[in-house]
This record gives C-alpha cells, sequence and structure tokens, in this order.
C-alpha cells in the first residue's frame, strides 16, 4: 500500500529533521493548520495535563528564538515505531499511532541515556503533494526528565 | 590576572557574610546535619488541599528530613499527616503517590489504621499478644499539619516547633491579598537534578541571573522599573522581592496577558522565598510553587506545581496553562534555563573539583541585582547550623556568633 508507505516515511522524517535540527524541514512536513501537544497524565494531581502547544506558527516561532536562549545542547535521537495507521475521512486523513523513545547523548558523546518513552498520535492530512502532518499528540509516560529541554520532541 | 592555586583558596575580600565555602554544599555530613538541624525543626509543604479534595483522598510526601510521609483527609475533612511506616515490621503503608483509602492497611501482616492514625485491627490480635499489647499502643506517628497561605498543606516534623503562623510571620505581606481565592493545582511536574537544593533556592533568591534569561531580559531588564525590584529580608530567613510591570510582548510570540490575578497589576510579579526551600513566585496568570527536597548533598528533588485559581472556566484555564507553559513548563523557556544553570554549579561543585568560594558581595541597596536574598537565607542557616556558612569547619561553638 503506497500511502501506508508515504505516511510511515512522514513519521520517521519527522523524527530524523528534528534530530538534525532542521526545523524548516520540520515545517515543510507540517499542513498549513498543523497543531502541536505534548501532553500528559498526572496521577498526583488527577488530572490531565498539556506541557507544550503551539499551532505552525507558533512552532516556527519557538525554533526561531532558540538560538537566544541558553539550552541544553546535548543531542536527542527520537525512535519512533508506526504501530497502527487507521483511515479516516474515506481516506483523506489517518490517525497514525507511534511508540517514541527519546534518548540523549553526552555533549562528549560519552554515555547515552534514555531520556523519555511515550506514544505519537499523529492526525496525517492525505494531500496532492503527499502525507502531511495536521496533529501532533506526543503522549508521554514520562514524566521526569531531569532539566527539561528546550525543543520539542 | 589568572590566579595560582594559592590565590584560588584565598579567602574573598569581603564581609564574612558575603561568600560562603562550598563545602556546605558538597559535605555528606554536613547534609546530614541539615536533615536534622534545618528540615527536621522547619515547617514544609507537602501539598495542596486541592489534591485532598475528598474524604479519604491522601498523598505521598518524601519529607526532606527523611520520613517518608502520607496527608490524608478525614471523614471530619481534617487533613492529618503520617508517617508513611507501618508500627509493626516497617513497611511501606501507602505506595501510590495519590489514593483515597478509608482504611490504611498494610499489605505485610495486614494491620490497618483509619485517617486518625489510629490502630484499628491487628490480625490475629489476642492470638498472638494476648493482653500484652493491641491497637491501643500501635497507633501512627502524627506530623504536625497545618493548612494555609494558599491553601498549601504544611508540616513539621518537630512536635515542639512553633506555629505556622508563627514560622511565616509578616513574610507573605505581598501575596496576601492576591491568594484569598481558592486555588486549584493544575501542573505538576518532578525533576532530579545533580545540584545541592541551597543553589537552588539561591536561584530563586536573587535576579542577578536574569543574565541567563533572554525571556527575563527582554521583557523585563530593558525595561522600566526593573531595577526598582526590592528584596526584603524576614525572620526565620524567609525573603520577598516586590514586583514590576513585565512587558510580555516584547518577546517574540508573547502577548500582554488577558485573564491576569485577583489584586496583581497587569504585567505584575511577586515573589516570597520561603526558608529552607520553597518559593511563591507569581506572575503573568499563574502561581508556581517550588518545593525543594533535597536527596543528598548533590541530588535534588524538586516538585513543581502551577496554580489557577478553582473558579476558573475553562478558557481561564486553557490561558494559564499556556501562560505557565511559556516560561515555567518542562519545555518552558526559563525553567530549562535555571534548571541547567544549577546543574551547572553541581557539576562544578563536586568533592575534589577545587571549587572553593561562592561569593554573594553585590550591594545595591537591596534592589534586583543586590545578593542581600542570599545572605539573609544563610544567617538563617548558619544560625540554625551552629556553622558559618563563609567557614563551615571552623569552631562550631562560635561560628554562628
Amino acid at each position: 500500500m503506497k500511502s501506508r508507505q508515504s505516511i510511515e516515511e512522514l513519521i520517521y522524517k519527522s523524527c530524523l529533521v528534528m534530530d538534525d535540527k532542521d526545523f524548516g524541514g520540520y515545517l515543510d512536513l507540517c499542513d498549513p493548520a498543523f497543531h502541536y501537544a505534548i501532553t500528559t497524565y498526572s496521577p498526583e494531581i488527577r488530572k490531565e495535563m498539556i506541557w507544550l502547544e503551539h499551532d505552525r506558527e507558533g512552532m516556527k516561532t519557538l525554533f526561531a528564538t532558540l538560538p537566544k536562549h541558553n539550552s541544553d545542547q546535548s543531542p536527542l535521537s527520537r525512535h519512533a515505531t508506526v504501530y497502527l495507521i487507521e483511515e479516516q475521512d474515506e481516506g483523506r486523513k489517518a490517525k497514525v499511532t507511534s511508540a517514541l523513545q527519546v534518548f540523549k547523548t553526552s555533549l562528549d558523546g560519552g554515555a547515552t541515556e534514555l531520556f523519555v518513552v511515550g506514544k505519537m498520535i499523529d492526525m496525517v492530512q492525505m494531500t496532492a503533494e503527499g502525507p502531511k502532518l495536521l496533529d501532533r499528540n506526543i503522549r508521554l509516560e514520562t514524566r521526569m526528565f531531569g532539566i527539561g529541554y528546550h525543543i520539542p520532541f | 590576572m589568572s590566579r595560582n592555586s594559592v590565590e584560588w583558596e584565598e579567602t574573598p575580600n569581603f564581609p564574612s557574610t558575603h561568600y560562603v565555602d562550598t563545602g556546605i554544599y558538597t559535605d555528606e555530613k554536613i547534609f546530614r546535619e541539615e536533615q536534622e538541624k534545618v528540615f527536621n525543626k522547619v515547617w514544609i509543604i507537602a501539598c495542596h488541599e486541592s489534591e485532598l479534595t475528598n474524604a479519604f483522598d491522601y498523598r505521598t510526601f518524601s519529607h526532606p528530613g527523611g520520613a517518608p510521609l502520607f496527608v490524608i483527609r478525614g471523614e471530619d475533612m481534617k487533613v492529618r499527616s503520617f508517617y508513611n511506616i507501618c508500627p509493626h515490621r516497617g513497611n511501606t503503608l501507602l505506595y501510590d503517590p495519590v489514593g483515597n483509602a478509608k482504611r490504611v492497611t498494610c499489605i505485610f501482616h495486614a494491620w490497618s489504621f483509619n485517617a486518625k492514625g489510629d490502630c484499628i485491627d491487628i490480625s490475629r490480635e489476642k492470638q498472638g499478644y494476648q493482653e500484652r499489647y493491641g491497637c491501643e499502643k500501635a497507633g501512627l506517628r502524627e506530623v504536625k499539619t497545618e493548612i494555609g497561605y494558599g491553601g498549601f498543606v504544611w508540616v513539621n516534623v518537630d512536635d515542639d516547633s512553633c506555629s505556622l503562623s508563627e514560622y511565616v510571620g509578616d513574610a507573605m505581606g505581598l501575596l496576601g491579598e492576591h491568594l484569598s481565592e481558592p486555588m486549584e493545582v493544575f501542573h505538576y511536574h518532578k525533576a532530579v537534578v545533580n545540584t545541592n537544593y541551597k543553589l537552588w533556592h539561591d536561584t530563586n533568591s536573587e535576579f542577578y541571573h536574569d543574565y541567563v534569561h533572554y525571556f527575563n531580559r527582554i521583557t523585563g531588564m530593558i525595561q522600566p522599573g526593573y531595577f526598582d525590584r526590592k528584596y526584603t529580608g524576614y525572620p526565620h530567613g524567609h525573603a520577598s522581592v516586590g514586583s514590576m510591570a513585565i512587558k510580555y510582548d516584547a518577546y517574540e510570540g508573547s502577548k500582554q496577558r488577558g485573564v491576569g490575578w485577583p489584586g496583581l497589576a497587569p504585567g505584575g510579579w511577586v515573589l516570597i522565598d520561603m526558608f529552607p526551600g520553597m518559593t511563591y513566585n507569581l506572575r503573568t496568570s499563574v502561581l508556581r510553587m517550588d518545593t525543594a527536597i533535597p536527596l543528598g548533598p548533590n541530588k535534588l528533588l524538586i516538585e513543581f506545581r502551577g496554580l489557577g485559581l478553582k473558579s476558573d472556566t475553562p478558557e481561564q484555564r486553557a490561558e494559564r496553562i499556556r501562560d505557565h507553559n511559556q516560561i515555567w513548563g518542562p519545555f518552558g523557556r526559563n525553567l530549562h534555563e535555571d534548571l541547567l544553570a544549577v546543574q551547572g554549579q553541581g557539576q562544578a561543585m563536586r568533592e575534589r573539583t577545587g571549587s572553593k568560594w561562592v561569593i554573594q558581595g553585590r550591594e545595591e541597596n537591596m534592589t534586583i541585582h543586590d545578593e542581600g536574598g542570599m545572605r539573609h537565607f544563610y544567617a538563617e542557616w548558619s544560625k540554625l547550623m551552629g556553622r558559618k556558612a563563609s567557614a563551615p569547619y571552623a569552631d562550631q561553638a562560635t561560628a554562628a556568633a
């Protein structure tokens, strides 16, 4: 199935470009109506939490301001495995559920640690130019990751 | 001019109140002493009352003095705290961070307790203990608990401590009017960082480090009124910082806030540091509470809470969450920078790195870049510890004089 392959490639490419800090390349994979969120559940306060949320323009601004901030420059490696692709809206959209592990490598390259695990719940818009990310929810299982990070997953 | 090894270790040419020996951040013995003389003597925030809404709701808490606690709301709706330790064989009673337990039963031998800490059942009591021992002698160890200052649940493991209101004194004056409405925690996360708890509290006690924050430089430091903010010290080591008008729309993608906070002027910002490791931080539309729980001299657990009003509409709550996330969430612009900085201190101050002094010598009439907030903290620390922060290994009998 050609569309399945192209959808999988979209998911994997979104990880690769973000690993490379190719933020323009990431935005090119996104539909103009793109929405991004990092969410999780806190058993401590028994509440759903949103930890980051932006539209496409907000993501663009976030990326543009990164160089002005002091950030942990330890590289991240996003590892996704596409589990499910469910067609929606008569094939015009697809809901994609992937497992996500993010690894962090120390600045001297001496150690790599598992940083977070979670799921990526994506809504993909099928367009004439191929599939585009319409909505991405990074659903975190890990809620403790030290000093945090400035770049979204 | 660079310095040689002798010059590097020379006592700084400041009054002894204006620098500290980095041994206080790295020494295991001093850390153990702090648990006993500081954390086990003062009031500590364990959680917020909104985390215990219903009767029998409980919340576990690792007290920085070392004792595992659980906080539970009784049938009478009173909140009490106990050691999370079964008096029988010392097992953990409650494992989950949160839950609801009408009856707290140890999994090991099924001894049970109620929300008042009374032992209510010892399995096969009479067969094993006859008349020699019974529930009346097997109650839980209760810890002093009070709710106050924004609905936070405070605990004190010292039975002979002063009251919470005596401990806080006038320190909450700047926030008092802003904490009158019922609040609710909407954000909670924890971070373990390899640093000392005092270094984290230092960061919350001085604004000179705004140089690390692009957001604060652009929205605050270059704006009128920034250098007028003043520190005020209070008894027991607490300190507050006055407000200014932050220009939030100076940051790309940001904007002036719409929801705000009751009584807080638009762009206002009030910060109160409570000794030894709690910070009320009210800005934008959110109250942030940090609670420092040291796990060792160079290992710190910090609990971060973001609070809004219980009366929030969904739209208001959504805006508070956005405001919170932009600067304070795990992906926020400022929190990551603060944690990056204190982690760097922890890295440089490990034992045997050659680190020797931390200078807190800035004097600017107690305005925003004055380091008086930190000096005020260490005066209290020295008093409780019987050690001068600047000379912790000197004769302790005279050190705190």
